[in-house]
């Protein structure tokens, strides 16, 4: 009953939280390499820093895509027999992942345009 | 558990009423008799939360009031260039109690109040879960706040803005005791807005009208439980923050001071962390009121309702994504900034989607310009030229030149002002109806809004270009000849307006508001929701079950039913006050919850723990330590008649369910409130590790500095062994304690004590391992951090010896056996917490010197 809620609860908010980790990561990293001052190292030719943030970005915007998909299958499949409440979350679910999408796009918009540690 | 089960799925018509009449006779008196509030001297120990609510608006307000003539004085001041009506240091004093006051005074402690009125009312629950905590909650910060604010008398008060930054406010530069007032005053707001956050989680997930499931929700609900989780993640920071501040200042311990491996930017980040997710903690509410008050005025359902709750979670989660926009002129990395640039430009999608929700619906009915009315559109116009202006800072480059200047000062006072006051006072003239006999006058509303809403802009608009022609912040004085005098003129004249607006608010207060009982003026708007239910000191007569997000208008008979007793639990059950849980999901009948009635203990607990703080500024350590005993002794005395076991057998609500008055485990609402307190405690420890790595990142070569050798590595792992050996007996003492016959056996406070020295031992040894190498707190901040993280720790084991003293108590005293558990569930739960933290500092203090290859 407990586990059902709150993987419920977390697919529901399953977006935002892909954008929370993201940029605990993306700032984390940057201050850290910059602090530390290895950010002129180079993975593949991208800068560092550069490469973390991408990655990570990378990273939430499938975490956060997977879980809408999941999402709205699992309505698909369970819609004609859902409580209200289940499907209310379902459907502020699936507007909470669309919303992230952008929002983790965004986030890490900064890498392609500025340089690292400057 | 003979919780009957009912589908989550109801019917969009009205429910069959489960409860017959004639109801029998006594009934409803004996409902009248448990919730009848105390008179006589004892009538400040009541706990209903119409009576702990009014109070707490109004101590609230009376804060806006006093937080306001500072203000006032401050315009005086700046009336005219080299004016010498205050001095400079009292001007400092000035500025920094307005933000404070009418930060931690009024705004957060305002909202809160509003909710212990409001969210019981709205969702038909006969109280607060823990209505004893509400009143605690309300009575430290009445005594805490009162004496605060009178330090501006004697000159005390704290100088260093409300954002105290050291070094300014370090030891060095800030000797006098002006800002241990603001460090350690703050503490009981902290604890007093920590404890209403609880309630308010429990309160929203747990009791509620049957059938108001998540989809059914009122709005303000929504926005009620993301601003107490935002208060749950975000206020630690500002605890954990205030506490390095304070023991740098008695003790020497070097967090903030450069010169010894500290750094003054990771006050900034602690503050911040907390400050920038605050605003937006005193916005959402107001937007969860204006949710309500539109579609009531224009008499239409709230569009958008999906998107709108959309927009507080999502306004919850970037809010902690935009601190450093604060910190834009510190010199961090370029890419650093525009991360929250990029948040903070995000962060506006949200607000944005709530304004379109709600002049849609204005757009869809028919809106009639009451004062209500009046003060939202006041709203709307001005937060959204805030929150312009809000877009405009959010960019680093143009924030660099604005930065310090009033310019800013007239963004925050937008959206503070725009997005919180006139909310509040729309809340003000739209629910005056539930509390009181009369409305309040639209006559003299019209005025009052009138008067704000010029004042407001009359003040506040020239401060964009008063700011942007060089006039910086926090300045008691100006030279003349600089293009600032005029501005400040018409500005020092708008601010007179908006007191004028207040004066006319106050004296329709005196003229119409008048204490209801059972009488009130009624639902005078032909609003929708439960709150303007007849009600009484029990709230409704029945617990109503409703099917849309519109009961009063979809069940055209529901307060006659409700009134008559025809819904669920239309008396009392166990004889004393009780509200019904229901599931958090689907709102469907768990159990009765016994609510504890008025009693001295929470007046007297918050009384002393003010003491507490306060006694401690002026460094009277030894009567402030006493007081502090006897807070804790009335916090124990307090709860000693909580966890009442099952008093009599399950009763039925009505409509063939009944429902048990006792449960243990998950269901219940303490271990919610447990898990979020564990929440709080995670949140503090997490600030406290992210502060131990950035002292890392400003120290990188010197971690630990030289010459200093961590502890073998057998300490650690002594101490991690008891550690996991005392969380083991408490399982088994759990294990013990179990089976549906009424047993208590004697192992189980045995194991307890047990447990205690081994939990007090793992502690004790850590401390002991870093002594012993000699490890100073006050010669670097890497000792700093290592002994913070360790006195923590210590400060946690110290409550857990409480907690299990009080445990083995409860058994001797036979209130503990295998049904009546709670008691040692919350000890349990407390437990595994202070250990899995004890591990993991562990694993820090030892583990990170030698991985980053210390020695």
């Amino acid at each position: 009953m407990i586990g059902r809620r709150t993987g419920q609860v977390v697919l529901m908010l399953a977006g935002l939280l892909a954008w929370a980790v993201q940029f605990t990561i993306i700032y984390g990293a940057t201050s850290t390499l910059c602090g530390l001052d290895r950010a002129d190292a180079t993975l593949l030719g991208i800068g560092n820093v550069q490469a973390v943030v991408l990655a990570t970005t990378l990273a939430a915007f499938l975490a956060a895509a997977g879980a809408l998909a999941w999402l709205l299958w699992a309505q698909k499949r369970t819609s004609d027999q859902a409580a209200p409440a289940d499907r209310f979350m379902t459907q502020a679910g699936a507007l909470i992942g669309g919303f992230s999408l952008i929002a983790i796009l965004w986030q890490g918009l900064p890498a392609l345009i500025l340089p690292a540690c400057a | 558990m003979n919780v009957s089960e009912r589908p989550g799925s109801f019917a969009p018509q009205e429910p069959d009423l489960p409860n017959p009449l004639p109801r029998p006779a006594g009934e409803f008196e004996a409902l009248e008799r448990a919730w009848k509030a105390p008179r006589g001297l004892s009538f400040i120990t009541a706990v209903n939360n119409t009576y702990v609510g009014l109070w707490y608006v109004g101590t609230a307000f009376l804060f806006f009031i006093l937080a306001g003539i500072l203000a006032l004085i401050m315009r005086a001041q700046l009336a005219a260039p080299e004016s010498d009506l205050v001095g400079h240091d009292l001007y400092n004093q000035l500025f920094t109690m307005h933000g404070t006051v009418m930060m931690f005074l009024f705004a957060v402690p305002a909202v809160e109040a509003a909710s212990v009125y409001l969210l019981p009312n709205m969702q038909a629950a006969r109280d607060l879960p823990f209505p004893r905590l509400s009143a605690y909650a309300f009575w430290a910060y009445f005594v805490g706040g009162l004496v605060f604010f009178g330090t501006i008398f004697f000159g005390l008060s704290p100088n260093g803005g409300w954002f105290m930054y050291p070094p300014l406010t370090g030891s060095k530069y800030s000797p006098a005791e002006n800002a241990d007032w603001w460090l350690l005053g703050i503490g009981f707001i902290e604890i007093s807005a920590i404890a209403g956050a609880i309630e308010i989680i429990v309160g929203v997930m747990k009791t509620r009208a049957v059938g108001m499931s998540l989809d059914k929700l009122p709005v303000y609900s929504w926005a009620m439980l993301v601003f107490a989780v935002m208060i749950v993640i975000g206020f630690p920071a500002i605890i954990l923050g205030t506490l390095l501040l304070e023991m740098e200042r008695a003790f020497d311990w070097p967090f903030f001071i450069a010169e010894r491996g500290g750094d003054p930017l990771l006050w900034q980040h602690l503050f911040w962390f907390f400050g920038h997710p605050e605003v937006y903690i005193i916005f959402l509410p107001a937007t969860g009121m204006v949710s309500m008050i539109v579609p009531a005025m224009a008499q239409t359902p709230l569009v958008g309702y999906r998107l709108i709750v959309l927009a507080l979670i999502a306004t919850g989660f970037l809010s902690f994504g935009l601190w450093v926009h604060h910190m834009f002129a510190t010199g961090l990395p370029k890419m650093s900034l525009s991360f929250f640039s990029a948040a903070s430009t995000a962060v506006s999608v949200p607000s944005g989607i709530q304004v379109f929700a709600w002049i849609a619906t204005i757009a869809s009915g028919r809106m009639k310009l009451t004062t209500p009315s009046l003060f939202i559109i006041g709203f709307l116009f001005i937060f959204t030229l805030g929150g312009l202006t809000g877009v405009m800072v959010a960019m680093a480059p143009f924030d660099w030149q604005a930065h310090d200047s009033y310019f800013v000062v007239a963004h925050l006072h937008y959206v503070l002002i725009g997005g919180m006051v006139f909310p509040l006072f729309a809340a003000f003239y739209y629910w005056v109806p539930v509390a009181s006999k009369r409305p309040l006058s639209e006559r003299l509303g019209r005025w009052v809004f009138g008067l704000m809403f010029l004042g407001v802009n009359v003040t506040f608009l020239p401060m964009h270009v008063t700011g942007l022609i060089g006039m910086p912040r926090r300045v008691y004085t100006y030279p003349v000849g600089m293009g600032w005098d005029a501005l400040n003129l018409v500005s020092t004249v708008g601010a007179f307006m908006i007191a004028a607006g207040v004066a006319v608010f106050l004296v329709d207060l005196a003229r119409n508001f008048r204490f209801a009982g059972e009488d009130n003026a009624g639902n005078i708007w032909n609003a929708s929701t439960l709150e303007w239910l007849p009600n009484g000191n029990y709230n409704t007569r029945s617990i109503p079950s409703v099917v849309s997000r519109d009961p009063l208008w979809d069940q055209p008979n529901l307060s006659k039913h409700v009134e008559d007793g025809r819904y669920y639990l239309p008396g009392t059950a166990t004889g004393g006050r009780e509200a019904l849980v229901t599931s958090p999901f689907d709102a469907t009948p768990q159990y009765i919850l016994q609510v504890p009635g008025p009693g001295w203990q929470p007046v007297l607990a918050a009384v002393f723990t003010a003491a507490f703080f306060l006694l401690l500024t002026v460094k009277f350590v030894l009567t402030s330590v006493v007081c502090g005993v006897i807070a804790v002794g009335c916090v124990i005395w307090w709860l000693w008649e909580t966890d009442p076991g099952p008093v009599r057998p399950p009763a039925d609500i009505g409509g063939g369910i009944v429902v048990p008055v006792y449960v243990t485990g998950p269901m219940n609402h303490s271990w919610w409130a447990m898990i979020v307190l564990m929440v709080v405690c995670g949140m503090v420890f997490t600030c406290l590790i992210f502060s131990y790595l950035f002292l890392w990142l400003v120290n990188p070569g010197a971690w630990p500095p030289q010459g200093i050798e961590p502890p073998e590595r057998l300490w650690p792992l002594v101490s991690a062994a008891l550690y996991i050996a005392s969380a083991a007996l408490i399982v088994v003492a759990s294990r013990i304690l179990r089976g549906d016959d009424r047993r208590s056996p004697r192992a189980v406070p045995i194991l307890i004590a047990v447990a205690l020295l081994l939990v007090s031992g793992a502690s004790a040894a850590d401390l002991w391992a870093q002594w012993r190498t000699g490890l100073s707190p006050s010669a670097h901040a890497y000792g700093a951090a290592v002994y913070a993280i360790v006195s923590l720790q210590i400060f946690f084991v110290l409550t857990t010896l409480v907690m299990g003293l009080y445990t083995i108590a409860r058994w001797l005293a036979g209130r503990l056996d295998s049904i009546r558990r709670t008691t040692f569930d919350n000890t349990m739960l407390f437990w595994s917490y202070t250990v899995g933290q004890g591990l993991v500092g562990l694993a820090v203090v030892h583990g990170f010197p030698r991985l980053i290859g210390g020695p």
